[in-house]
C-alpha cells in the first residue's frame, strides 16, 4: 500500500475520531441526552476521569484528532514523525482510558471504545507509513 | 537521510511518546486521586449511614451502571416536595428497583430557589467526586430548613458533606456541572421540581407526569420502560 493511500485512510480516521470526540464534547456542554447502547456512557462521562486538570478529555480528543488530521495532510519527514508520535501517544493514553473504564469505573462507554478503535487504527497506519519511509531508498 | 539519523529520530519519537503519554496518564491519575473511590465500594464519609449503603455510586448516578432503565430526578435541595419524595418514594424505589440492579437513578440538581439552594447543591455535586452525592443529598433533605433562611450553614455542610466536599465546592468544574443540569432541565421542558425522566439506559428519556409523590407515582413509567 502506498504512503498516499495510507495518508488518505488516516485522514478519514482522524475525521471520524474528531466527530466522536466532538459529539461527546457537545453533549457535555449542552447537557443533551447521551445516546448509549452499552449503558455506561453517562457514568463514564460524569466520572472524575472525564477531565484532566479541568480540561474535558473530549476536548483533548478533538484537539488531538485535529492535530492528527493536520499532520497527516502535511508532507515531509517531520510531519510524518510528529503524526506518528501523536498517534502512538493517543493510543497509549486510550489504552489507559480503557483500563480506567473496565477496572476503576466499572462501566463502558461505547463512544470511548469507538475512539479507542480509531486511534489504534491511526497508530497502525502511522507505523506502516514509517516502515514504508524506512524501506525507501535514501 | 542516513540510517543513523533515522534511528536518532526514531529514538526521539519513542521518547516523546513515552514522555507525553506518561504525563497525560500521571495528570489523569493525579486529578482523580483523593477525590474518588471505586464505584463498587460502599461510600465512606460523614454521611455513611444512609439508605444507599452497599449500592454503587458514580458521580450523580446511583445503582448498577448497566441497569436496564435510567430514572433521572431533577430537584432543588430547598424544595419541600423534593424532600418529601426523597423520604417517601425514593427508599421504596431503591429497594424495589435499584438494589435489584434493574434501575439506576441520576440526580440532576437545580438551584432556582435561592442562595441556600446553590450552596447545598455545590456541596452535593462536590461530594459526587467522592461517589457520595446521594448520601449528601439525603443528609441535606433531612435537615432542610425554611427557604433561604441560612439553614445551609458551613457547620451543617461540614457535618453532612465532609470537609473535602465543602472545600471543593467552589471549584470551576462545579459551575459546569450546574450549567449542564440546568441546560438538561431546559431541554427536557422541566417547569418545576421534583421532575422525572425515565427511559431505557442509553436511550431517549421521557418526561413523566407523576400522579403522586409516593413510589406509586413513578412505578407505571418504570414498569413500562422495563417492559420495553
Amino acid at each position: 500500500m502506498s504512503d498516499h493511500r495510507l495518508r488518505i485512510a488516516s485522514a478519514f480516521l482522524a475525521l471520524a475520531g474528531a466527530a466522536v470526540s466532538g459529539y461527546l464534547l457537545w453533549v457535555r456542554e449542552t447537557g443533551a441526552n447521551l445516546i448509549c447502547a452499552t449503558g455506561g456512557c453517562e457514568t463514564v462521562q460524569s466520572s472524575q476521569y472525564a477531565e484532566i486538570m479541568g480540561v474535558p478529555v473530549a476536548l483533548l480528543g478533538v484537539a488531538c484528532y485535529a492535530a492528527l488530521l493536520v499532520t497527516v495532510l502535511l508532507r515531509g519527514e517531520n510531519a510524518r514523525l510528529v503524526h506518528t508520535a501523536l498517534a502512538l501517544t493517543a493510543a497509549v493514553f486510550s489504552t489507559y482510558l480503557r483500563y480506567v473504564q473496565l477496572e476503576l469505573i466499572g462501566a463502558v462507554c461505547q463512544w470511548c471504545l469507538a475512539s479507542d478503535g480509531i486511534v489504534r487504527g491511526l497508530a497502525i497506519l502511522a507505523l506502516l507509513r514509517l516502515k514504508i519511509a524506512q524501506a525507501a531508498p535514501a | 537521510m542516513s540510517t543513523r539519523l533515522d534511528r536518532r529520530r526514531l529514538a526521539i519519537l519513542l521518547a516523546a511518546v513515552a514522555v507525553f503519554s506518561g504525563a497525560l496518564i500521571a495528570a489523569s491519575l493525579a486529578a482523580s486521586r483523593g477525590e474518588s473511590a471505586p464505584a463498587v465500594s460502599a461510600p465512606a464519609g460523614p454521611a455513611q449511614e444512609s439508605s444507599f449503603t452497599g449500592i454503587p455510586q458514580q458521580g450523580a448516578a446511583l445503582g448498577d451502571p448497566n441497569a436496564e432503565v435510567t430514572l433521572v430526578e431533577y430537584a432543588d435541595l430547598q424544595c419541600p416536595y423534593c424532600a418529601q419524595w426523597s423520604r417517601q418514594a425514593l427508599p421504596v424505589l431503591v429497594d424495589e428497583y435499584v438494589r435489584t440492579g434493574r434501575v439506576r437513578i441520576v440526580f440532576r440538581g437545580l438551584a432556582f430557589l435561592g442562595p441556600d439552594s446553590v450552596r447545598a447543591l455545590r456541596a452535593a455535586v462536590a461530594a459526587g467526586r467522592q461517589n457520595r452525592l446521594w448520601n449528601v443529598v439525603e443528609g441535606l433533605y433531612s435537615r432542610q430548613g425554611a427557604e433561604n433562611s441560612g439553614w445551609v450553614s458551613d457547620a451543617m455542610l461540614h457535618e453532612v458533606a465532609g470537609h473535602r466536599a465543602v472545600d471543593g465546592s467552589s471549584a470551576p468544574w462545579i459551575d459546569r456541572e450546574l450549567t449542564k443540569s440546568s441546560k438538561a432541565a431546559q431541554a427536557a421542558g422541566i417547569a418545576g421540581t421534583p421532575a422525572f425522566q425515565v427511559g431505557r439506559t442509553g436511550g431517549p428519556l421521557e418526561l413523566v407526569q407523576v400522579s403522586s409523590l409516593g413510589a406509586e407515582g413513578l412505578r407505571p413509567a418504570i414498569e413500562s420502560a422495563l417492559a420495553e
